[in-house]
């Protein structure tokens, strides 16, 4: 009888706490989506899809959508293109190659805060130490934080330098499933570098691309830290992310409702992406033994 | 392929990698030199070392206080965290019950679920039970890992089920067999997950931003965070102070990485790829 229980008792605390900290507030992010509350008023009235079109009409939603799309769009081919680059380089077991993933990676373990305040200082307009380098070339200093056209790539920059490491040790993890042989024929044949990159790489590691493709442009639409850090979304809105217009609305205005209903748009997106990745993913072979 | 650190020209290459190395952590390694540097050392661009930035940053900006609050916090949730996924994997992996497949596929669809989403009604939840600005309001959140759930899982299948029957023709009970049996030939994979665990709960920053008011409660992110954002008294930001700062939150996990890289890196690269 005991026995049987078992699988039960040894399951219950994680069950329980999943429901409590993430299924049960799905479920409650929904209902308050539908509600007009800023968490002092004793009632909470039901208000339908007001939140929901005050949202979608709102130019400051269209903004963070526009921006975190863009931030996207842009840093996610950075990111693998660099790691791809740099991991077919770094695949090989030797020291020097260890101690060049070592280093790479070394930012992906890092606070991001941490990262956000050495960035926000490198690209400070009177002591940064890139506008220093600018001044000592002769060139002007340059607001990088302060400009709207500039800050959004400060940004993808920070977020690219902490995330390189990670994309380059999967990426490795790929390359080194892809038998020695391909390389060695394609060498027979005489296939320059850059050719056997193109022909022999890059295809055979697409299901790693794959996994990465989605993996990070769902973390893209996540990102909060940075902003939060170096730019508070600004100047202007240039780089006001969903997220961090969520903490916003949620934890500055205190419109629950209208923050509750931002939570459920970004949340029914990034499980659209998780799904189509793994619909995806589950029909690719891994190139493993 | 054969180790070929001994070919000629290899180490001209090993110290050309060392340059790449460093001067791409050049930010991170900058930083740590200027949180040594007097305040006018920094701006007058002579040489002259101290360790005031640390005093300052220690005593008067409480960054101990805060280094404490985030060993408190990433410890437990580690510990707890790790033996939970710990004590579920094994029930996903050996038992038969009814509802398992189906609790597993919830634990699996975790990995999918955005955090964002919980931010709002944990908070709520949390102030309703009176424990925002508590530990306990830091911790229980971020318990439940799905992935070191469902990672450890896939490990503790790989283990032969020959050993768990010979322990339980001995007379052990299920979990002198988990203790005994599993926990010991999985340690390895444990160990991943503790780090993995312990370091994203080190650098968690929207939870304990929303979590906690009282400053006695920050952990070092957050106070991190409010040091340069808001530096008390000044017009300018006193970059060698927030430096010291910044290196004491991120030194435990940069003295620990070197003696862990391999740990990690196999952490992270089997849950990617399987």
């Amino acid at each position: 009888m005991l026995f049987r229980l078992t699988p039960y008792l040894l399951v219950l605390p994680l069950m329980s706490f999943i429901a409590v900290f993430t299924y049960i507030p799905i479920a409650a992010s929904i209902n308050l989506s539908f509600r007009e509350w800023d968490f002092l008023s004793p009632t909470m009235p039901f208000v339908g899809l007001e939140n929901y079109r005050l949202l979608l009409s709102s130019h400051e939603f269209w903004n963070s959508v526009r921006v975190t799309a863009l931030f996207a769009v842009i840093s996610v081919p950075i990111r693998l293109g660099l790691a791809l680059m740099v991991a077919s380089y770094l695949v090989r077991e030797t020291l020097p190659s260890r101690l060049l993933r070592g280093a790479l990676f070394l930012p992906s373990v890092t606070s991001t805060v941490s990262i956000a305040v050495v960035f926000s200082w490198m690209f400070a307009t009177d002591y940064g130490m890139v506008n220093a380098f600018l001044v000592s070339l002769g060139l002007g200093r340059v607001p990088w934080l302060q400009d709207p056209q500039l800050a959004l790539w400060v940004v993808i920059v920070v977020n690219t330098w902490k995330q390189l490491g990670y994309d380059i040790v999967i990426y490795i993890a790929g390359l080194q499933a892809v038998p020695q042989e391909l390389y060695d024929a394609a060498a027979v044949d005489g296939g320059r570098k850059a050719h056997v990159f193109r022909r022999v790489t890059v295809p055979l590691v697409m299901p790693t691309t794959y996994f990465l493709l989605v993996v990070s442009v769902i973390e893209a639409f996540q990102i909060f830290t940075i902003v939060d850090v170096m730019t508070k979304g600004g100047p202007a809105g240039a780089t006001d992310m969903l997220v961090n217009m969520l903490y916003r609305v949620g934890f500055t205005l205190f419109d629950i409702g209208q923050g509750s209903a931002l939570a459920v748009l970004l949340f029914i997106l990034l499980i659209a992406l998780a799904l189509f990745k793994s619909r995806v993913l589950g029909r690719r072979i891994h190139y493993e033994a | 392929m054969k180790p070929d650190e001994t070919r000629p020209g290899n180490r001209i290459l090993t110290w050309l990698a060392l340059a790449g190395g460093l001067l791409f952590l050049f930010p991170a390694l900058y930083s740590i030199f200027m949180s040594f540097q007097t305040v006018d050392a920094y701006y007058t661009g002579t040489l002259d070392f101290t360790l005031e930035n640390y005093q300052l940053a220690i005593g008067q900006f409480h960054f101990a206080r805060y280094l404490f609050n985030s060993l408190i916090v990433s410890g437990t949730v580690t510990v707890m965290g790790l033996a939970f996924a710990t004590m579920a994997a094994f029930a996903f992996a050996r038992f038969r019950f009814a509802g398992g497949n189906l609790l597993f596929a919830a634990v699996v669809a975790t990995l999918m679920i955005p955090s964002h989403i919980s931010l709002i009604p944990n908070y709520l939840s949390l102030a309703r039970v009176g424990l925002l600005d508590t530990y306990a309001g830091l911790i229980l959140p971020a318990i439940s890992n799905g992935f070191a759930a469902f990672f450890l899982r896939q490990y503790i299948r790989g283990i032969p089920v020959a050993l768990d029957e010979a322990a339980y023709m001995d007379g052990a009970t299920p979990l002198q067999v988990l203790w005994r049996v599993i926990v010991p030939i999985a340690r390895p994979a444990i160990f991943s997950m503790g780090l993995f665990i312990f370091i994203s709960e080190w650098n968690s920053y929207i939870w304990p931003l929303v979590a906690v008011g009282d400053e006695d409660l920050y952990t070092l992110q957050v106070g991190l965070a409010r040091l340069y954002k808001v530096n008390p008294g000044e017009d300018v930001v006193n970059w060698p102070l927030v430096m010291a700062a910044s290196t004491i939150t991120i030194l435990p996990i940069l003295l620990g990485f070197i003696f862990v890289e391999r740990h990690l890196v196999r952490g992270i690269t089997m849950g990617a790829v399987k």
